[in-house]
């Protein structure tokens, strides 16, 4: 908690990410079938993982750090389950 | 150490940022995942090891540790999973 980082930094990282969770949305809404919303969808989980880790650093609280991880496997277990879905109606 | 943590960070939403972009502008299908798959996670790399040396605390780093090993191991399965989805789907238009 020693190291002082400028706010400015925060916010524009903040506003980066969220614009990448804009585009993410964008993809998910005019994407071509399944497979394009699919990525998108890997696309808005990982971003909203990097925004909770931004979030952690502006507000202080080192126990937001707790969140990734589990976004992070929740997020591959829904990818993985949906293709295998898709791959098994496919044949 | 503020400088470096700084540049950390404002590095890895540039690497976020720039994912987002490739996954709304790029033409295909493939070319969308090779944005997503590996440009989000170097940008979550760079945004964990900023966080970590922030907090500097043992916690942190493990948890840190845990994230970057499950994004790096899972990100490629995940796209495997999803290009095999698809190739079983539209044979004909893979290339």
């Amino acid at each position: 908690m020693s190291i002082e980082i400028p706010d400015i930094v925060i916010y524009i990282a903040m506003a980066l990410v969220l614009t990448a969770l804009l585009f993410g949305l964008i993809r998910l809404i005019i994407g071509p079938g399944v497979s394009n919303r699919l990525v998108a969808f890997e696309l808005i989980s990982l971003t909203i993982l990097a925004f909770i880790l931004l979030l952690s650093v502006a507000t202080e609280e080192a126990i937001y750090t707790d969140i990734p991880v589990i976004i992070a496997l929740v997020s591959f277990i829904g990818t993985v389950a949906i293709s295998t879905y898709l791959k098994q109606k496919g044949k | 150490m503020s400088i470096l943590v700084s540049i950390l960070i404002l590095a890895g939403a540039i690497f976020v940022f720039l994912a987002a972009l490739g996954t709304l502008r790029f033409s295909s299908m493939l070319s969308r995942m090779h944005a997503t798959s590996k440009a989000l996670s170097f940008g979550l790399l760079l945004l964990l090891i900023g966080v970590a040396i922030f907090f500097n605390s043992t916690a942190v780093y493990v948890k840190a540790i845990m994230v970057i090993a499950f994004v790096y191991l899972t990100a490629p399965l995940a796209a495997h999973a999803i290009a095999k989805a698809r190739s079983t789907k539209h044979k004909d238009k893979m290339h």
